[in-house]
């Protein structure tokens, strides 16, 4: 089967080449992923869906570059990650993607609106502006009632939707997703999706999942399996392909 | 970063006690020693000043007396100013002694001191401060003047009392003889008695006290000296400055140091400064092996939280300075509480610390009162104030360098463990 997605003509904003990974785990080495090639366009909600171990998380820390490829190519917004320093790879965190966590990785200590000011600290905005993007934020995830809240006083949607105010923070063209709906219930989930999904049209938002119903909502399905893509949903690729880009390769 | 930092330690009240409490029990020691360091450290000063620190020489193998049979030897006069130039020598005081016969098998001793030093007393191996009772002490105006302060024994034998002081003349001649002295082809010398002192005891009051000059002139010794007697500037250097006279006089002088004495005050009281500069070093390795653990733990506690702020674009640096943050507030606070516990309990424990540290070392009898002896106090200096601000940014730094390493190794990927 072929290991490679379709391209469809559109401004390219991530382009992995033969990306692989692989891990040592005593004396066996595991693939995480193997020989990954994909193209992603500006805008939509891609979802890559696979089971447990079949590389999708790894396919997104790498994307994210929270984690380096083994070999291969990394190209996002025009840079390629494999060439990057620590510190550049700080700065593509910092700036370029935003990061969903299925387990909401809110700082405890912090309420949300603090949370959310927290990227944009890091990114050297003044105070001022931090606190202003950061409720218009809130305001757009309909918490503008809980900002003084800690995340423990918030329920699991309500600090999912924090996270994604933070994502937004420093306006990143990208938006990684790992089981964002994890540890919700599926109401939440789904509004969390939708939410997802309205934040799609103005940029990409790449999304990790196990649940077929919600990957359904994405503009474009990736399934992956034993660390390679595999070619299906092609109709509902090419339903989205006023938005959506990818290539096959034979 | 710093404020992040700050507001980490307010996670949990109850555990931001408990830490600054274990930090805050070894800063409390750290004040307790340098407490009893700083007391002993004024009390060394004080026995410097008091415990004997002068040596005496003589010539070699004589007892330096210008008329004692065979004991005649006198140092030779050029030792004066070369011990005075010796290093920690603080002052040299010469004496002429000569003998005269009173009663019977009786003598009377003679001493020429410079006027202004310290006039004492020798006989038979005792020694004393006489006390004026009578007219007055040699001054400077005295200098090469033919007069003398005399022990009251004297005076009894020459038939002089208190209401004659200053009137008084006293005979000295030179040309008789005793078992022990012999005779000077001298003129006799008449002495006018200015004072009369007592010793409280028979041999200290028989001695006469003239001027050096005027004992030259009389007995006619222009040159050398009987005794030397070389005060050292504190009793620590005693031995130093013995060491040094021995090489430079041993040929020609013996010399009679109290250096048992002066070096078992120096041995005690370095040995205590030593145990509590010991036992601030202690401390401070004590509030940094506390800080070292509290500080692995936060950071296997956040690792997720670290992970998290990595993957959100913060820097290794900003990271660091937040926990470095958070360390030294967390050593502030410790230093803090265990300045309260000094202020409360800290003179009383110091006290009895002390005395247990210091008992070991002591003779009996000094066991039970040294420790009260000693003034310990639970006040706080500027000196103590830079000792625990130089021991917090130590202990913080020292303390989390582990801890940073870990930081700088952590992955963002340390994000998703927790899921």
């Amino acid at each position: 089967m072929s290991n490679s997605t379709v391209t469809k003509t559109g401004d390219r904003l991530v382009v992995l080449h033969r990306v692989s990974k692989t891990y040592r785990k005593g004396d066996e080495i595991i693939k995480a992923l193997d020989g990954v090639d994909v193209t992603l366009a500006e805008h939509g909600m891609v979802a890559i869906v696979g089971v447990s171990g079949s590389g999708k998380s790894s396919l997104l820390h790498i994307i994210g570059a929270m984690d380096r490829p083994s070999s291969g190519e990394v190209m996002v917004a025009g840079q390629s990650l494999t060439e990057l320093p620590e510190s550049g790879l700080m700065r593509y965190r910092r700036q370029t993607v935003g990061f969903v966590f299925q387990s909401f990785n809110l700082i405890p200590n912090l309420s949300a609106l603090e949370n959310v000011m927290l990227p944009m600290e890091f990114n050297g905005i003044v105070r001022a502006e931090r606190r202003a993007r950061a409720l218009a934020l809130l305001d757009r995830v309909g918490l503008r009632q809980r900002l003084t809240h800690r995340p423990r006083e918030l329920s699991g949607g309500e600090q999912q939707r924090v996270a994604i105010a933070r994502a937004l923070a420093n306006n990143p063209p990208l938006i990684l997703a790992d089981e964002p709906t994890g540890n919700l219930d599926s109401k939440t989930g789904q509004m969390i999706y939708e939410l997802l999904k309205e934040i799609s049209r103005e940029r990409t938002v790449i999304v990790v999942t196990h649940a077929e119903a919600l990957a359904q909502m994405a503009d474009r399905v990736l399934p992956i399996k034993d660390g390679r893509l595999q070619a299906v949903a092609w109709e509902k690729e090419q339903a989205s392909s006023e938005i959506l880009g990818g290539s096959r390769h034979a | 970063m710093i404020r992040l930092g700050l507001r980490n330690l307010l996670r949990s009240k109850p555990r931001l006690i408990l830490v600054a409490l274990l930090i805050g029990i070894p800063f409390f020691l750290l004040l307790v020693m340098q407490a009893i360091g700083t007391a002993v450290a004024q009390q060394t000063r004080l026995l410097q000043q008091n415990v004997d620190n002068t040596l005496q020489l003589r010539a070699r193998g004589a007892m330096g007396h210008v008329n004692m049979v065979g004991n005649e030897n006198l140092l030779p006069h050029e030792s004066f100013n070369q011990v005075r130039a010796v290093e920690h020598v603080a002052k040299v005081e010469p004496y002429l002694l000569a003998m005269t016969p009173t009663t019977g098998h009786n003598f009377a001793m003679i001493v020429g001191v410079t006027p202004g030093d310290t006039k004492r007393l020798e006989s038979h191996g005792e020694a004393g401060t006489p006390k004026i009772i009578a007219g007055r002490d040699l001054t400077d105006a005295d200098r090469g003047q033919k007069v003398a302060v005399i022990g009251q024994g004297v005076a009894k034998w020459a038939g002089i009392t208190v209401e004659n002081v200053g009137h008084a003349i006293l005979n000295l001649d030179l040309k008789r003889t005793h078992p022990v002295i012999f005779a000077l082809d001298r003129p006799p010398a008449t002495l006018k008695v200015v004072g009369i002192y007592a010793s409280g005891y028979v041999f200290g009051d028989m001695q006469l006290f003239i001027p050096l000059d005027t004992f030259r002139d009389i007995y006619g010794f222009p040159r050398g000296i009987s005794w030397l007697f070389v005060k050292a500037d504190s009793a620590e250097y005693l031995p130093a400055v013995e060491q040094k006279l021995k090489a430079m006089l041993g040929e020609v002088a013996d010399i009679i140091a109290p250096t048992h004495v002066a070096e078992f005050q120096n041995t005690a009281t370095r040995a205590v400064l030593r145990l509590a500069r010991g036992g601030i070093v202690l401390a401070a390795v004590l509030t940094i092996i506390v800080v070292f653990f509290v500080m692995l733990l936060v950071v296997r506690e956040r690792a997720w939280e670290i992970g998290t702020l990595k993957a959100l674009g913060a820097s290794n640096d900003g990271i660091v300075v937040s926990f470095l943050t958070e360390a030294l507030a967390l050593c502030v606070l410790g230093a803090f509480l265990g300045l309260l516990l000094f202020a409360a309990w800290g003179g009383p424990i110091a006290q009895h610390t002390f005395g247990v540290g210091i008992a070991p070392f002591l003779p009996a009898q000094y066991k039970d009162t040294l420790a009260t002896a000693l003034s310990l106090s639970s006040s706080i200096a500027p000196a103590t104030l830079a000792l625990l601000t130089g021991t917090c940014v130590i202990a913080a730094a020292a303390g989390s360098v582990w801890s940073i390493r870990q930081i700088i190794l952590l992955s963002p990927m340390e994000a998703i463990r927790r899921e």
